[in-house]
């Protein structure tokens, strides 16, 4: 089978972490580049744990690192969900493979370039980078297939009741990405919360043995530990639906929205505004996800981390 | 049975001469004042419409003019969806009743005082009566027992993709109530979109062959057929909801939440912003969203009520 050509873009975060653990494993990915943005921590720390799991999983793809802050907003980091580090938990090996001397929009431009045919850009993180990209080389849009994302939240947000946190970190950068004309598969809170991973799901992926799985386990632990305490049964894992949600869209359930991304106002900065109602009668621009199948969701990662090797249990 | 004393601020408005039409029926409700504003069409045409409903009623409430725009913003109409006059295009002369001099917002006042504590202000026009009483009487909101409003939405939008007509006409005004500490009983898009009359209900209440039901029905057409048009099953009954959850709260589901109206987005101006379904909580829950409704029951209900008006013959 063929494979799905993209660029893993993300601000790791457990979360992040286990998108890109899924994509690799997978075996049905080209993972063509893997670029660094800065969002849930600052973006030495982000590209430093990117480093660090490509190392883990073995992905020996161009890597290179996103510019320091969002393109005009403040930046904002969320050490309360993944820690100082922006991906505490386990120990992770060091940096194995190099770092591009180049900017994250440059090799994601030169990806797109050098490919055969149109690439899925997969951002996990703010959209710093991939509205640079559309901005900086508005003639390659015709070179990306899809943008996969997670982010925003047509119902509801996180880290303001209207906004989830990567839309709202950098709105502006939303924007681009949401106006660019650009098919979109929108996997917001709408559905990662429903992507939910279960202690009992810990230890199935836990007992799969192999060093990933293990680690696996403990980012879980760690990521659940935050979630518990806002009263979550288990940790949803938000990033890897963007990455599933390519791998197996039978899984999902979708809505076909006009979506626009808010950028100013006292409550709705990082908004996603759907026009459920067909107010401004424009043709849908996002697959908005919402709903999923929890189980088969499970399944899937945990054949994912299968593939890293046999373990010992 | 202890009569609940209210106010009914309304813009009539098709769907306000509905409620108008229930609520006058309702013998749980004791009509204490009926207080009129811009919104839907301009304030002298709502006040007319109040007149001649109370007039096709045989009512002897009173009625006060309020105020003629919003607060801080010029007016938006509603003409299309309401009739040029406000009255869904049908035709009826303008009673010569002289009305007090005395304005809306010293009228909620008034009988806010007199009623000690157990007044409800049921709001189903923009907001802005309510602001300005709120904004020149600091004591207005120890008198009042709550406030129930049509307008509104935790999801969605119909004047535009965020923001529901009543709200988005006069965010500032709605903003002051919602946070003026007096419990906020929000009838929006969620539920009010729920509480529809198909176009075979609306003939059942024709066949009462009353001149009330005829102008129910009559006021409704144009709405219906705009709605039939949308692809809806019929027309929402916006502000009978919000007159019948009054009165009978157990026909629906409300959910305690923190509400604040956003006044400055370019694209969500006039959003209600909950954090009904957000991690993130605003400080205060003020509020109670209304989600859900027993379509059949309410529809029931409605019939019920118009029933009276044959009975009275």
């Amino acid at each position: 089978m063929k494979k799905i050509p993209v660029i893993l873009d993300g601000d790791p975060g457990h979360d992040d972490a286990i998108a890109w653990v899924l994509a690799k494993g997978s075996q049905k990915m080209d993972i063509l580049g893997v670029t660094s943005v800065c969002g849930n921590q600052t973006i030495e720390k982000t590209t430093y744990n990117a480093r660090r799991i490509c190392t883990l999983i073995g992905l020996d793809a161009p890597m290179a690192m996103g510019r320091l802050r969002p393109l005009i907003s403040e930046p904002i980091i969320a050490p309360t969900v993944h820690g100082e580090s922006g991906l505490d938990g386990p120990a992770l090996p060091e940096p194995a493979y190099p770092l591009l001397e180049m900017d994250a929009v440059t090799l994601m431009a030169k990806l797109l370039e050098e490919s055969q045919e149109p690439v899925t850009l997969i951002p996990t993180g703010p959209l710093t980078n991939v509205a640079a990209l559309l901005l900086a080389y508005p003639e390659l849009k015709s070179k990306i297939a899809r943008i996969s994302l997670m982010g925003g939240g047509v119902q509801y947000g996180n880290w303001t009741p209207a906004a989830e946190f990567n839309i709202l970190v950098d709105p502006e950068a939303a924007d681009v990405v949401f106006s660019s004309g650009i098919p979109i598969i929108m996997a917001g809170l709408d559905v990662t919360e429903k992507a939910m991973i279960f202690p009992e799901d810990f230890e199935r992926i836990r007992a799969l043995g192999n060093p990933v799985a293990v680690i696996v386990a403990e980012w879980l632990e760690f990521f659940y530990q935050f979630h518990r305490s806002l009263g979550y049964e288990g940790a949803p894992v938000h990033d890897a639906v963007a990455v599933a949600a390519l791998l197996k869209p039978e899984i999902m359930e979708s809505q076909d929205l006009y979506v626009q991304v808010e950028t100013a106002g006292d409550f709705c900065k990082g908004a996603t505004v759907a026009d459920f109602n067909g107010v401004l009668g424009k043709a849908p621009n996002a697959k908005v996800l919402m709903g999923i199948d929890r189980q088969a969701f499970v399944d899937l990662l945990v054949e994912a981390i299968g593939t890293y090797g046999e373990g010992k249990a | 049975m202890k009569r609940i004393p209210v106010i009914i601020d309304c813009d009539p408005g098709v769907d306000d001469t509905a409620a108008l039409l229930l609520a006058y029926q309702m013998p749980e409700l004791d009509i204490r004042a009926v207080t009129t504003v811009a919104g839907n069409v301009g304030v002298d045409k709502t006040t007319n419409n109040a007149k001649k409903v109370r007039k096709i009623m045989g009512a002897d409430f009173p009625i006060y003019r309020g105020a003629d725009k919003p607060m801080f913003r010029p007016l938006v109409t509603a003409a299309e969806f309401h009739g040029a006059d406000g009255f869904g295009g049908v035709e009826m002369p303008v009673p010569d009743d002289v009305i007090p001099e005395e304005k809306a917002w010293d009228a909620i006042y008034r009988i806010a005082k007199e009623c000690e504590g157990e007044l409800v202000l049921i709001a189903v026009g923009p907001m802005t009566n309510v602001g300005i009483a709120l904004a020149k009487y600091k004591e207005l909101p120890k008198l009042l027992k709550k406030i129930v409003i049509m307008g509104g939405a935790a999801i969605g939008g119909n004047v535009t993709p965020a923001a529901e007509f009543n709200i988005y006409v006069d965010p500032e005004a709605a903003d002051m109530m919602f946070c003026c500490g007096v419990p906020v009983h929000m009838c929006g898009l969620d539920v009010t979109l729920q509480a529809y009359a198909t176009k075979e209900e609306l003939e059942q209440i024709a066949a009462l062959g009353t001149p009330q039901a005829k102008l129910f029905c009559d006021v409704l057409q144009n709405g219906l057929k705009k709605y039939l048009s949308w692809g809806k099953k019929g027309v929402a009954l916006h502000d009978p909801a919000a007159v019948l959850y009054t009165a009978y709260p157990e026909l629906f589901t409300a959910e305690e939440a923190g509400v604040r109206v956003e006044t400055k987005g370019p694209l969500t101006l006039g959003k209600t912003v909950t954090d009904l379904y957000s991690d993130k909580q605003f400080d205060d829950h003020n509020a109670f969203v209304v989600t859900g409704v027993d379509r059949e029951k309410f529809l029931q209900k409605v019939y019920d009520l118009m029933e009276k008006y044959a009975k009275a013959e």
